[in-house]
């Protein structure tokens, strides 16, 4: 096993780790939103897309062991980037400026994560670890949003999402060793329309339930 | 006649490694913009040294932009503002009359200073002794024909073959990363057929070598190519990346 | 002192075969007990080095810059010649040979010169197997192209950045051998002396530029490739910390230094502007391929160039030299810009330069072709001058740029002094009184990788060397006699800065020792360098400590040693009667006013040997002997 610590361990490596894992994620909010989509279609849809996600039983189980080891993978490998990547210049400069390279996806990775980790702790305490008992899935999160600060903080959640994305995306194909001077542009394209589509799909969700139905 | 021009100067002076340092001003009046940036700054110190003060000691040789011993950031971008520049190249006619500069030295922890605005990049040295190079010796060669190389690969090769070796790509990286230097150089041997019979032993131990000597990680945050004085652009870095994977899952190296 | 060059016998062709075969050999396993010392890491020191170090010697290398791949060599533009003929046009070993010679007006070596040409094609396939991206055509296979003074394509490329990526082979060659432990590698170190036990060179004491600390170091053989002197002249297209220390501290230990006076003016570089400027550009002499000299016809015209018309424009190397036009060597170039600005008619500011223009090339070849070839360089004109040459001429002038002269060396690359071997820029073997474009970099990489590895091979082998180590009193003495000057010119405190030295110095050299030279002047510029040396050492200031980073201190050392330099390049000019090549006397030109050589009495190497301080130094004349090419006058009509 040597060879494959030593290969993840590098910085390199653990680039990897983050572009998979976090490519893992992108493809989990895609089919989230999807499925969360089924809201527009009223409450009966929307539970019945529910149970029928319950219904597969163990192979949801294997998917959320899945995503929980994605997570720790992501988040722990994520930290210790951002350890090293401070200590790696110990003494900052008293004028920063930039060439135009970076983004606010790009600079704020570390702390876009870090709030997400933090809204989705929020998230499954909301609407994973509850009581379900007697009630339905659509009742728990048309309950929840009935407060407008769980409104306010998904709405901003998805926005910090989105930043994550519009950086985390395209990075992933640089990471893996996609980059063509012919295709980056679209991927690049593609990266800005998709943190739109999780900023807006997401984010009106909430707004909707509170005060559109 | 030559326009010039005064000038604010903050400069980071650091008497030793160990030593703390600081931000001196200095005034430089009258400097015509037809000068380089250098050259301002060997005015200061001729008129430092006339006054018994210590000049400024900062690293130059070729002032023509190819030995890549020049190098400082200036005003928060290391070899000054202008694009594809080095700093001997930067002439004063980008500057304005009565502007500040602030002058301060790559700043990074596999860099450690020597002296004002000099450090110590011998670590760039120690990447290329872990692999940067093809194990051919002396007098091993065969014509130089025999392997015809398309035109379009030996020029990609050389676009990454152009690094000077400055250093402003780790100076740039809000991580401080050599990513872009590594990858320029196993770019342009992975490239050609030359290189291709070490192409995994050398990525995978320039690597081990550039994160011992504790640089940052890539964050894909790409101001290293804005700043790269000879343009070298990432798709390096994503061929380096390739190149490590191949490594490390479908070869023999360890 | 008996100068014996070493020439090996027989048919030219055969001379260097047969005389490796004759040199002995140190066997595998014996030349790990070795320990070589090489001062320099540009083409000639990298490559040196990293040969040896395969061949299993154990290197110390030394250099000045904070990287080895920072050396000089890295700023060479335009290329490397070799004799593969690749385009066949009839070149050859021969052809490379005649020209080299030819170009150099007679004053190198024949043996020299043929082994050089005989390498020249193993450098290149050397640089294709270390991976350096040469310019290729679209087949796959090397382009080549012409460069300066040659009638065939023969000069290899990359883009702009020849040097560069040389370097950056020799380099990475050096970097394996580091990385192998053959190497040692010392940067940011000069060389201040060289130690000499027994008459033969044992070792060396450098200070370490960021601690100030001297250090001594033994070793069997010392193999200096410290570049050229040019920034004798203060402005230089040299680096800046190009330096002749290294050389006269071993001329100072017996070294002979040959021909000082030939120092090559480069006819394209960008002229002077200002007094406070540091260093000059060269712009690759390829783009006299393309681009057109002129000045105007009438003197004081300061018309823009555009509204200039063809009528009243000369271009003077057209019309002087028909076959070869623009493309004639550079020493011939030179002067006649000179000639030109002479008259009055030279352009810009400072009416010290000529046009060098591309707009018939544009109109001929279209925009594209134009900046394909030399857009490097036209955006580094714009850099600096923030002119566009794509519209408006460039503005040129000649600067110093290359030394012919040298420490002396023999047929092994070895100087006066038993087991001091010089080789690249720093020995002045191969180029005569005139170097050939894309020239030096074929001689520093044959030296290094080629020629070297065997002579020493053969001086190793065939010498008793007794044990010594840096304890010996010898390496006391040398360090002594550095600490000394050091602080000697730390503690003068007066009043001008080394750098204001160091410009009177250079434009002394230049006005009276510059690309055309007469008695009178010389003996002046001779009188004005010794006041300059005298003043400098009653009233130099340099600041810091000696115990430090200290680059004043640095710059003193080598100024200094320029300032003694200047003179015996003066007095080898004075000495040498004649005109050849670099060495313009205006007292001996043909009718045309070119230069007129004296094959009688001059025909000869000028060996100059240290006779002590404030003494004449004492001249050794090696007779050159041409066999196999007959002494023509250069005529490039
Ligand atoms: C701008 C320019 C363009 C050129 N273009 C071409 C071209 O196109 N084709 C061509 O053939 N030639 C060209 N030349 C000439 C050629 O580049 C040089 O002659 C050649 O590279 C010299 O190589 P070298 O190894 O002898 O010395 P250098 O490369 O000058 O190396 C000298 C080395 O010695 C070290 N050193 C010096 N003094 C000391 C000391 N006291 N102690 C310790 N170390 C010391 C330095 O650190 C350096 O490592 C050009 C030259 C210039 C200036
Ligand atoms: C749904 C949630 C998330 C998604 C979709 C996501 C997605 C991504 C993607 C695609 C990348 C780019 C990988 C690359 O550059 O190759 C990335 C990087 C990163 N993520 Fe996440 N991520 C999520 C959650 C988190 C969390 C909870 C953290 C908290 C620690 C985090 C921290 C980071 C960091 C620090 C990086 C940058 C790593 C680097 O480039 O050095 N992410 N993320
Ligand atoms: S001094 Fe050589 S690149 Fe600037």
């Amino acid at each position: 096993m040597n060879w494959l610590a030593g290969t993840l361990g590098s910085s390199i490596g653990k680039k990897l780790m983050m572009a998979l894992t976090g490519l893992g994620f992108c493809g989990f909010l895609a089919g989230h939103l999807a499925g969360n989509l089924t809201i527009y279609w009223g409450k009966n849809a929307f539970n019945s897309y529910a149970e029928h996600l319950h219904s597969l039983g163990p192979l949801i189980t294997l998917a959320e062991l899945g995503l929980l080891f994605f997570a720790l993978i992501h988040i722990l490998t994520g930290t210790t980037l951002f350890y090293q990547n401070l200590k790696a210049r110990p003494f900052r400069y008293s004028v920063n400026k930039n060439a135009g390279g970076r983004t606010i996806g790009s600079r704020t990775m570390p702390y876009t994560g870090f709030i997400l980790l933090s809204f989705i702790v929020l998230h499954l305490i909301n609407f994973h670890f509850v009581d379900k008992t007697g009630t339905t899935i659509y009742q728990i999160v048309h309950g929840a949003f009935a407060n407008p600060g769980y409104v306010a903080i998904y709405v901003f959640a998805m926005i910090v999402a989105a930043i994550h994305i519009s950086h985390g995306f395209w990075s992933v194909f640089q990471t893996l060793g996609a980059n063509h001077v012919k295709y980056m542009p679209f991927i690049k394209g593609v990266s800005i329309v998709f943190s739109l589509i999780v900023a807006l799909g997401f984010g009106f969700l909430p707004v909707y339930l509170a005060y559109m139905v | 006649m030559t326009k010039t021009i005064n000038l604010t100067l903050k400069i980071w002076r650091q008497k030793g490694p160990e030593a703390k340092g600081k931000l001196e001003t200095y005034k430089a009046n009258d400097i015509p913009t037809d000068m380089s940036f250098l050259e301002m700054i060997d005015v200061v110190n001729e008129k430092l040294t006339l006054e018994g003060k210590e000049p400024v000691a900062f690293d130059h040789d070729c002032r023509e932009g190819i030995c890549g011993m020049c190098g400082t950031v200036v005003n928060g971008r290391p070899h000054g503002s202008e694009k594809g520049t080095t700093l001997c190249q930067l002439h004063m006619r980008h500057f304005s009359d009565n502007d500040t500069i602030v002058i301060e030295p790559w700043r990074s922890r596999a860099f450690p200073i020597i002296k004002d605005l000099v450090v110590d990049r011998s670590a760039l040295d120690k990447i290329i002794q872990a692999g940067g190079f093809i194990s051919v010796n002396t007098g091993n060669a065969q014509d130089a024909n025999a392997i015809p190389i398309p035109q379009e690969t030996a020029e990609l090769a050389m676009d990454a073959a152009a690094c000077i070796g400055c250093g402003a790509c780790v100076a740039a990286c809000p991580n401080a990363s050599a990513m872009l230097f590594l990858s320029a150089k196993v770019s342009q041997l992975a490239l050609l057929p030359q290189g291709k019979p070490e192409a995994a032993r050398r990525a995978v131990s320039m690597v081990r070598e550039m994160d011992r000597l504790g640089f940052g990680n890539c964050s894909n945050e790409t101001e290293c190519e804005a700043e790269c004085p000879k343009e070298i652009s990432i798709t390096n870095i994503a061929r380096l990346n390739r190149e490590f994977y191949k490594a490390g899952f479908f070869s023999s190296e360890k | 002192m008996q100068l014996d060059a070493k020439i090996p016998g027989g048919p030219l062709a055969g001379k260097w075969d047969r005389y490796r075969f004759e040199l002995k050999l140190v066997s595998p396993a014996n030349k790990r007990k070795f320990k070589i010392i090489v001062v320099g890491t540009g083409l000639a020191g990298g490559s040196a080095s990293a040969s040896l170090a395969e061949l299993g010697y154990n290197v110390k290398t030394f250099c000045i810059q904070d990287s080895p791949r920072r050396a000089h060599s890295i700023a060479a533009q335009g290329g490397i010649n070799a004799a593969k003929n690749y385009t066949n046009e009839g070149d050859s070993i021969w052809r490379l040979f005649y020209d080299t010679v030819k170009g150099g007006d007679f004053r190198a070596r024949e043996a020299n010169v043929y082994r050089l040409a005989q390498v020249s094609n193993n450098i290149i396939d050397q640089c294709v197997a270390q991976g350096i991206p040469f310019a290729r055509d679209y087949g796959g296979l090397l382009a080549n192209r012409s460069f300066g003074g040659s009638q065939v394509q023969r000069t290899f490329y990359a883009r702009g950045q020849t040097g560069q990526q040389l370097l950056l082979g020799a380099y990475s060659a050096l970097m394996r051998q580091v990385g192998a432990g053959k190497v040692e590698m010392f940067p940011r170190r000069e060389m201040l002396d060289i130690v000499v036990i027994n008459g033969q060179a044992r070792g060396i004491v450098v200070r370490n530029l960021i601690t100030g600390k001297i250090e001594t170091h033994a070793s069997d053989a010392v193999v200096l490739c410290t570049g050229g002197y040019g920034n004798v002249f203060f402005l230089s297209t040299n680096a800046m910390s190009s330096n002749v220390t290294a050389a006269f501290r071993a001329y100072k230990k017996g070294a002979c230094f040959a021909n000082p006076c030939f120092t090559q003016i480069h006819p394209t570089c960008i002229p002077v502007h200002g007094s406070y400027q540091s260093k000059l550009t060269l712009m690759s002499e390829s783009l006299r391929n393309d681009g057109r000299v002129w000045v105007p016809k009438n003197p004081g015209d300061k018309r823009f160039p555009r509204q200039i018309p063809e009528s009243e424009r000369d271009y003077y190397l057209e019309n002087k030299y028909p076959s070869f036009g623009n493309l004639v060597p550079r020493d011939v170039a030179s002067r006649n810009s000179k000639e030109q600005c002479d008259m009055g008619k030279g352009v810009g500011e400072t009416g010290l330069a000529v046009y060098l223009d591309f707009e018939d090339a544009i109109k001929r070849h279209g925009r594209d072709v134009i900046e394909k070839k030399y857009g490097n360089l036209f955006q580094m004109y714009e850099k600096i001058t923030a002119q566009n040459p794509y519209e408006t001429p460039m503005m040129i002038y000649p600067a110093v740029h290359y030394a012919m002269g040298g420490l002396w060396v023999d047929y092994n690359l070895m100087s006066s002094i038993d087991g001091l071997f010089v080789l690249g820029e720093a020995n002045f073997s191969d180029h005569g009184a005139n170097r050939l474009g894309a020239s030096a970099l074929m001689q520093g990489l044959a030296d290094g990788y080629f020629v070297l590895p065997y002579t020493i091979g053969g001086y190793l082998a065939g010498t008793s060397l007794e044990k010594i180590t840096a304890g010996h009193p010898a390496f006391r003495e040398s360090v002594e006699i550095v600490n000394n000057s050091i602080e000697k010119l730390l503690s003068i405190n007066g009043k001008r800065t080394v750098d204001d030295f160091h410009r009177q110095l250079g434009h002394i050299m230049w006005d009276y020792c510059g690309m055309s030279r007469n008695d009178e002047g010389l003996k002046k510029g001779r009188k004005l360098i010794q006041q300059l040396g005298e003043e400098f050492w009653e009233n130099v200031l340099v600041p810091g400590s000696d115990k430090d980073f200290n680059q004043s201190l640095e710059r003193a050392g080598r100024v200094a040693d320029f300032l003694e330099f200047a003179e015996l390049l003066i007095i080898d000019a004075l000495a040498r009667k004649e005109s050849c090549g670099a060495h313009f006397n205006e007292a001996y030109q043909t009718k045309e006013n070119e230069a007129m050589r004296d094959d009688k009495n001059f025909c000869h190497v000028s060996a100059w040997e240290f006779a002590g301080k404030n003494k004449e130094p004492v001249f050794h004349k090696e007779e050159l002997k041409f066999e196999n090419v007959e002494l023509s006058q250069r005529s490039y009509k």
